[in-house]
């Protein structure tokens, strides 16, 4: 499934005492290079985005982070992270929870439940979703879903479920928290839901096999084989779906709303880390502004990379724990 | 050995198609005998429909390719300080730090306009009456329902009903915000003291739009929503907007009469080209009280003076005649105005 | 790996019904869940399919944008079309030869330490969000000089090495070690090797992990946002300017109010859509032909 994953296990040693042509040594330096210069870009990319955004780094420190605030007007100029980060973590979370269930029980019935004729066509189905682009499930959210959700579904959850402060009352534009975490949800659905599916297809049938032998219902065998067995790597599929909801900017600014305030009900405007950059991005009237909008990006980089790393050490651990390789196949 | 004759036939495959693609790239990007030379813009949405009529006249008069970018005032004096485009546009005049950073720029006044207040309210008619002070209150959102006495009693006769009022406005940095940010702070001391004059604010309430087409599309799929943007983008969407109080008590609309007579309100532009028409004294008494110049700013110094110049003298005077100007209700520039815009044009070299 | 005790008390005989009806309501949680899932998949499908096909017309690719048109002449989105295939062509053109490189010398030359390190180096580079590799070009290339194609090219290459690395070493690994040792053991030096043995036997993978990334970037708004967004009406092949995208252009038609302007969205999303599930289609076709051929020699 990952790169180093794939080459575990081979190895590439040069024969000892062989003669090495010139041609090697240009060929090992330029692939080298290459190499050198891959792993130099990210460095780059986090040096950029430092730099880039020194000016409110300087000026507001660590405190930007968790700061409520973004007053542009010149002369009151303020700044801060901290609605935007609530926004990220918020919607992230909250759009990971609503689809983990149906992601896994999709890749459960692919692997247990359907009759042959279906998986395939399901199966492309569930890919076909991963390949729309984010400015077009955007763009379906804002003419179709928000929509939908402020006439009908906003409504009803409202008063049947209002007296939570958490379901306040509906957006009026059908912009909102919610038709953001309904757009990423949508999104991560299918990265989940491939991922498990390869887990779950990956679990050896004579286990499963075995304990249904013992007499267990086919939930219990789920409950006790499968998901034991894919648990590392399902949280791994979890991390890396709310990794990609947090760096999602496009669709969730098409349909968020962009307010400032944190709002506890989740059918007010909000806005998260990438959307705020993604409206904003063309024209910061001063460079404080600019640099601020930058210092959001290096915020956003920080928590994809923490998400990103800590999926990958999931799933390097999980791998050396089963002993194969999971050299991921086509 | 057959292999090698592959390898041999992939890597000179791969290295033909590199060279072809450097070559057409380079045709591509060296084309001497280019029939246009292209000038490049960015910046407001508020001139952009008038700024769209001019592309193909341009063409025609002088082979100039014209690109315009709607992307926002803040984002058009970003773009023109970093020299990414040609010139910029914005309705909200540069501060001096903008002029400061845009080093050696100008900004001259090209068009004269109106911000309308548009608002989607089904069943009721369009031109309703509004006055500064419910305006800002509304903006503030402490009037949050249509059948508000304040609102009510301005449209006595008039039977509002009780939709919650949702707010339209900028996400990105504006100068229509600007402009529509200056009127109330000029009107309401509350809105001044809190939230005061910008290409962006701290929006208490209500929900953002990327551009003026933005906030228009908030406001036409929205019942009850309120929304502000220069007036041609109110019509092009039939969009109902209200009659302002003025002063002199009259209702004025966004119209040719009502901006015309706001623009009298200040004939001279100051050292920097900049004119503030919002809110105009009494003695005005047909002035639509949220108008304002719009400007194009140039580095005074540009490889592409000559064309600059063919294109801004041409946009501020026959750009402005009523075949561009009419149907967008933009204003033609009076003749003061004019008279500094050009001279300003005139300075500019390569 | 730890499983439950499966044996015990939960699995009494007596106990069978509950268990039973327990097993049947899970089993139709997960046919419910699966139903729900899909049918939001095809809601989204559909809605794109259906909305754009009703506005699809030639004009949409031979035709320039009028914006604010206050007649009703006929407009499309040439320029954007033309962009999109000069962009992501140039972009293909940066990533593939640099995908590979490191792939080869990640499979080929390096030590284990530093295959892991790289290889962790490009997973993290997949995992860095389109819009904060934006605004990387952005302060790196655009700032102070101005967008361009080319800029917005190399942004998208940024995202598809990953997959293109990735997908390479997958293939070279799937070369047996024999054909390395047999064409070394025949006096031929490991560059001729790598070059003339190894990797054309790996092209059907390189080729299916350059489709995917095709796939991948064709539809990303967020870093031409920043590089290559400042554009005009009219058609350019010319990279060295800012050039109109499909992604860009339907996220601007996007927030437009005019009706109009969302049906040309929705058509433009439609060709773009076909395109990538054509691409990633014939990249699993691909694939599976390569794992046959592969498992047939």
């Amino acid at each position: 499934m990952s790169a180093a994953d794939a080459t575990a296990g081979t190895t590439r040693r040069p024969f000892t005492g062989r003669r090495v042509r010139f041609g090697d040594v240009v060929l090992q330096l330029v692939a080298g290079a290459a190499a050198l210069g891959a792993t130099v870009l990210v460095g780059l990319i986090v040096w950029k985005l430092v730099d880039g955004s020194h000016l409110a780094l300087s000026k507001y420190g660590l405190g930007f982070v968790t700061r409520v605030a973004w007053n542009p007007v010149v002369g009151h100029e303020l700044y801060g992270a901290g609605s935007f980060l609530f926004g990220t973590v918020i919607t992230s979370f909250f759009a990971l929870l609503l689809a983990t269930p149906f992601a896994i029980g999709v890749a459960l019935f692919l692997t247990e439940l359907a009759p042959r004729a279906l998986q395939a066509p399901v199966t492309a189905l569930v890919e076909t979703l991963a390949a729309v682009p984010s400015v077009l499930i955007g763009l379906w959210g804002i003419l179709v879903l928000g929509p939908a959700l402020r006439t009908h579904i906003e409504p009803w959850l409202h008063s049947a479920l209002g007296f939570i402060p958490l379901f306040g009352p509906p957006s009026a534009a059908g912009a909102s928290i919610f038709t953001a975490i309904i757009v990423l949800a949508i999104m991560i659905l299918p990265i989940v839901a491939s991922i498990s599916r390869e887990l779950f297809r990956g679990v050896p049938s004579e286990l499963k096999e075995g304990a249904l032998a013992l007499g267990t219902t086919r939930w219990e065998m789920v409950r006790g084989v499968v998901f034991p067995y894919a648990r590392g790597g399902i949280a791994a599929a979890l991390i890396l779906g709310l990794g990609r909801a947090m760096g999602e900017a496009i669709a969730v600014t098409q349909v968020i709303g962009g307010g400032v305030f944190i709002h506890w009900s989740i059918f007010s405007t909000g806005d998260t880390l990438g959307s705020k950059i993604a409206a904003s991005y063309q024209g910061a009237s001063t460079n404080l502004q600019a640099a601020s909008l930058i210092y959001l990006g290096l915020v956003l980089l920080v928590l994809s990379l923490v998400a990103n790393i800590a999926a990958q050490w999931i799933v390097r651990r999980v791998a050396r724990r089963h002993g194969v390789t999971r050299g991921g196949h086509a | 050995m057959p292999r090698i004759g592959t390898s041999i036939r992939i890597i000179s495959a791969v290295a033909a198609t590199a060279l072809l693609a450097v070559v057409v790239a380079g045709a591509a990007s060296a084309k001497p005998a280019r029939q246009t030379s292209t000038i490049s813009g960015a910046g407001s949405t508020f001139v952009a429909p008038l700024v769209s009529q001019w592309i193909s006249p341009i063409g025609g008069a002088y082979g100039i390719e014209l690109q315009y970018s709607a992307i926002g005032s803040g984002g058009g004096i970003a773009a023109i300080t970093a020299r990414t485009v040609d010139f910029g546009a914005s309705d909200a005049p540069l501060t001096s730090d903008q002029f400061a950073a845009c080093n050696g720029c100008v900004q001259i006044p090209w068009a004269l306009g109106g911000t309308s207040i548009m608002y989607n309210l089904p069943g009721v008619k369009n031109l309703l009456h509004m006055d500064g002070a419910t305006l800002a209150k509304i903006f503030m959102g402490q009037i949050t329902k249509w059948n508000d006495p304040a609102i009510a009693a301005l449209n006595k006769g008039a039977s509002l009903p009780s939709t919650a009022i949702t707010i339209a406005h900028r996400s990105d940095n504006s100068g229509t915000t600007y402009n529509l940010t200056d009127y109330l702070s000029s009107v309401s001391p509350a809105w001044k003291a809190q939230l005061g004059t910008g290409v962006a604010v701290n929006w208490p309430v209500g929900v953002g739009g990327k551009g003026s087409s933005g906030v228009a599309g908030v406001v036409s799929s929205t019942p009850g929503a309120i929304g502000y943007a220069d007036v041609a983008y109110a019509l092009a969407n039939h969009l109902k907007y209200f009659a302002m109080k003025n002063n002199s008590g009259k209702f004025t609309t966004p119209g040719a009469r009502g901006i015309l007579a706001a623009a009298t309100s200040d004939q001279k532009p100051a050292a920097d080209n900049s004119l503030s028409i919002v809110n105009p004294p009494k003695k005005f008494a047909n002035a639509y009280p949220i108008s304002t110049f719009t400007y194009v700013i140039v580095p005074m110094q540009s490889s592409k003076a000559a064309d600059l110049k063919h294109f801004l003298f041409w946009a501020v005077t026959k750009g402005q005649t009523g075949t561009y100007t009419a149907k967008l209700r933009f204003v033609p520039l009076p003749k003061s105005v004019l008279v500094v815009a050009e001279k300003a044009i005139a300075k500019i070299h390569s | 790996m730890s499983t439950h005790d499966l044996s015990g008390p939960g699995l009494r005989l007596d106990r069978l019904p509950r268990r039973r009806r327990v097993n049947h309501v899970m089993e139709g949680f997960a046919w419910l869940a699966a139903a729900i899932a899909i049918a939001i998949l095809g809601i989204v499908v559909w809605s794109v399919a259906s909305k754009g096909w009703s506005e699809l017309n030639l004009d949409l690719v031979t035709k320039s944008p009028i914006p604010f048109s206050l007649t009703n002449a006929p407009q499309g989105l040439a320029n954007a079309f033309a962009g999109t295939i000069v962009i992501v062509g140039l972009a293909t053109l940066m990533a593939l030869p640099v995908g590979i490189l490191v792939a080869v010398y990640l499979n080929e030359f390096a030590p284990p330490a530093i295959r892991n390190g790289v290889g962790l180096v490009l997973d993290v580079l997949a995992g860095v969000p389109a819009i904060v590799v934006g605004i990387f070009v952005f302060v790196l290339l655009v700032s102070g000089s101005g967008q361009s194609g080319i800029k917005g090219a190399f942004a998208l290459a940024i995202l598809m090495l990953p997959f293109v690395a990735r997908a390479t070493i997958e293939v070279l690994v799937l070369v047996p070690n024999s054909l390395r040792e047999a064409s070394l053991g025949l006096g031929v030096p490991q560059w001729r090797t790598t070059l003339s043995i190894v990797l054309p036997r790996a092209i059907g993978g390189i080729v299916t992990g350059t489709v995917l990334a095709v796939a991948r970037v064709a539809g990303e708004t967020a870093p031409l946002l920043f590089t290559s967004s400042v554009v005009g009406t009219q058609t350019h092949w010319d990279p060295s300017q800012a050039l109109q995208t499909i992604p860009v252009a339907i996220f601007e038609l996007s927030e437009s109010a005019d009706p109009k302007d969302h049906a040309r969205a929705w058509a433009a999303g439609f060709i773009l859509l076909v395109f990538i599930l054509f691409a990633s289609l014939t990249a699993r076709w691909l694939a599976t032909r390569n794992a046959r051929k592969i498992a047939g020699r």
